[in-house]
């Protein structure tokens, strides 16, 4: 089962906020995801949070300890999603650590996605393009879709393999390293969408180190999206503040006029 | 599968079969890590082949462990134990007496001269008790690496010495505040260094466990434990032994007692987990005895976690073994029946430790304490003519402070 895939904003450019569920209570995340729907973003990454985050710097980690505080798991989120209206809430990716999925067992998760409703795939940093293939065939049966990465040391070998899984996005990893950095210049992340134009139609969206609406304007001239995430996570227990630095990564990305990639 | 059929199925596939070419021991293994990872894996995987089947390499390791880590090191057979137990023969594999004081270096010597060759500037590790810590620092300084060690910051407060002995040996020690402060939060930040510096730093895992290729690449540097030991045996008493032990943290010390006898049935394999103060979630690091299969820190393996797959904090005395989770081969020789486990309490070690000490005058690492511990528990089940080896995996000078706290004896 094959779902429709997200239409493209107007220019095609496309803005995904990260935040993580939970974080400080699930109150909040709901204010946050209303926000986000309100400024039109294209979908959400929403990170559900894990006990030992290998991949992200200290804002997420600390929203992450956070939102264990309180207990979020990714089963209670499941059932909270559930209870929320679709219009109010962008479409979602989920984003956490692999060992939360196979806790719950994959079937169960594909499952209760479905039936939570607007969950259109999942992001999983440590499930590496080698050891995904069963978890894909899972996914795709429900419905979901699995998001690949593609890094700077990727070699053109394994892009070529990991952007022929053809997804919903492919998640360009825009400088080596955890999350929380900011990106000083575009050389790679341009060498690395060209490379991937010439094997993909796939809309390339990258993350890490947008941490500014001017570091997200310039990489949407050569990208088709970007994910925004520790600098929005630092504002998420202030929705009023969140929605309004939402509000200027999305103006950024409106006012965005497109360069050839060579 | 019956149980003696299963064991004949894990012989027949081993030892040069696995881990597959994905990384896997049957279920257990794999490359659970970022994208920005995997070609740095790839890179240490071919070049640790190239080097294994090159005879230069083994040559100047072999050099390096004899001149500089002391190697071989001793089977002894520890005749007053022998007699206080009244059961098996028993030797002690003295990796305690190795330089810098456990198995450790035998990896960080192998895994120093791998960098070497792929020409990183940086040597970047993870410690708990600091043993691994204190091995990568001193290569480091060997070799003219520079070091950066990740430690917890609970650890740096438990182990300040080896803090110093790294310091002295030119290596910086980071200390870790996220999480519970302890190894396994060492690990993920050595992973977030390693994820930016990847193109000029190696990181020197520290035991079999991580994703692949550092199970294989671990194991098959410790196992100069056991085929030293087969060497030993074989000479001393004309015959192999009956039984191995080993303690079991991520796992090093026992895969590389272990790897080389893995064929020989007649040998029984005994691995020792931490019991900590008990078997509740959170008092003990008994992965085989309460933990459910998972993925942490690039590797599917047995782990301590809950219900919604959340990573339990652990408990014991010996911070070398307080780990929540452990080596994927070894989770693939428990199923197979290969290896047996069992765990032994944080009090029992102590006394192991004490006996040890008082009846042979070799002071052991509270890590190996447990395995001692075991042969404590189980030596008359063994009849006098049997042969028991095991790991003494490292020297207990550095616990002596810890050990004199918890008996309640002031020092100064």
């Amino acid at each position: 089962m094959r779902r429709k895939m997200l239409a493209p904003p107007e220019n095609g450019k496309r803005v995904v906020p990260y935040l993580m569920a939970g974080d400080p209570d699930l109150e909040t995340t709901r204010k946050l995801l209303l926000a986000a729907r309100e400024e039109q973003v294209w979908a959400i990454e929403l990170g559900v949070p894990f006990s030992d985050p290998t991949a992200d710097g200290p804002v997420i980690q600390k929203a992450a300890n956070r939102a264990l505080s309180p207990g979020t798991s990714l089963r209670s989120l499941l059932d909270w999603l559930s209870g929320i209206p679709r219009n109010e809430r962008p479409p979602i990716f989920l984003m956490t650590y692999f060992n939360l999925f196979l806790a719950m067992g994959l079937d169960e998760f594909v499952e209760r996605s479905g039936q939570a409703g607007g969950i259109v795939g999942a992001v999983i940093p440590d499930l590496s393009y080698e050891d995904s293939h069963d978890v894909r065939k899972v996914f795709h049966a429900g419905g979901l879709s699995l998001i690949p990465f593609v890094a700077p040391t990727t070699s053109l070998d394994r892009m070529r393999r990991i952007v022929a899984t053809s997804e919903e996005f492919i998640y360009l990893v825009s400088l080596l390293g955890t999350t929380g950095k900011e990106l000083s210049e575009t050389g790679d992340v341009s060498r690395c969408v060209s490379r991937i134009r010439e094997m993909t139609s796939s809309p390339v969206c990258v993350g890490f180190g947008i941490q500014s609406p001017s570091t997200a304007g310039n990489v949407l001239k050569i990208a088709d999206g970007v994910i925004v995430g520790s600098r929005l996570v630092q504002e998420e227990t202030d929705p009023v503040r969140w929605k309004a630095l939402l509000s200027t990564f999305c103006d950024a990305a409106r006012t965005v006029s497109p360069v050839k990639v060579p | 599968m019956g149980s003696s059929s299963r064991v004949v199925e894990a012989i027949r596939r081993r030892p040069s079969s696995l881990p597959d070419r994905h990384g896997y021991f049957g279920e257990y293994g794999g490359r659970f890590i970022s994208e920005s990872l995997m070609e740095a894996l790839y890179q240490l995987e071919s070049e640790f082949r190239k080097a294994w089947s090159d005879p230069a390499y083994h040559r100047e390791m072999n050099e390096v462990y004899r001149d500089f880590v002391g190697r071989a090191t001793p089977l002894y057979f520890a005749e007053a134990l022998t007699r206080k137990l009244g059961g098996a023969r028993i030797y002690l594999k003295r990796e305690d007496l190795n330089h810098t004081g456990a198995h450790k270096i035998n990896n960080t010597v192998g895994q120093a001269l791998l960098a070497l060759r792929m020409k990183k500037k940086r040597l970047i590790a993870e410690t708990g008790a600091g043993q691994h810590g204190v091995a990568t620092a001193t290569v480091a300084a060997r070799y003219g690496f520079e070091c950066d060690v990740y430690m917890g910051s609970e650890d740096v407060r438990r182990q300040s010495l080896n803090v110093f002995r790294m310091n002295l040996l030119g290596t910086t020690v980071k200390s870790v505040d996220s999480g519970t402060k302890t190894l396994k939060d060492a690990i993920s930040e050595a992973m977030r260094d390693w994820s930016h510096s990847v193109l000029s730093t190696h990181y020197v895992l520290g035991t079999a466990f991580g994703p692949h290729p550092f199970p294989l690449i671990v194991r098959s540097f410790q196992s100069v434990i056991g085929r030293e030991t087969r060497k030993q045996i074989l000479r001393k008493e004309g015959r192999l032994p009956d039984a191995l032990v080993a303690c079991v943290g991520g796992g090093s010390n026992a895969m590389g007692l272990f790897y080389p006898f893995l064929s020989d049935l007649g040998c029984k394999l005994y691995g020792v987990e931490a019991g900590g103060r008990s078997l509740r979630p959170g008092d003990h690091a008994a992965r085989f005895q309460t933990g459910k299969v998972g993925v942490l820190q690039g590797s599917k393996t047995y782990l301590l976690q809950d219900k919604d797959g959340q990573i339990e904090q652990t408990h014991s005395v010996s911070a070398g073994l307080d780990y929540s989770a452990v080596g994927p081969e070894l989770a693939y020789y428990h199923d197979s029946g290969r290896i047996s486990f069992s765990s032994v309490n944080d009090e029992e070690a102590m006394e192991a430790f004490e006996m040890l000490c008082k009846t042979e005058g070799i002071l052991p690492a509270l890590e190996s304490s447990h395995a001692i511990a075991w042969a404590i528990r189980h030596a008359r089940e063994f009849g006098p003519d049997r042969i028991l080896v095991i790991n003494l995996s490292g020297r207990g000078d550095k616990d002596v402070m810890e050990v004199a706290r918890l008996r309640g004896i002031p020092l100064t």
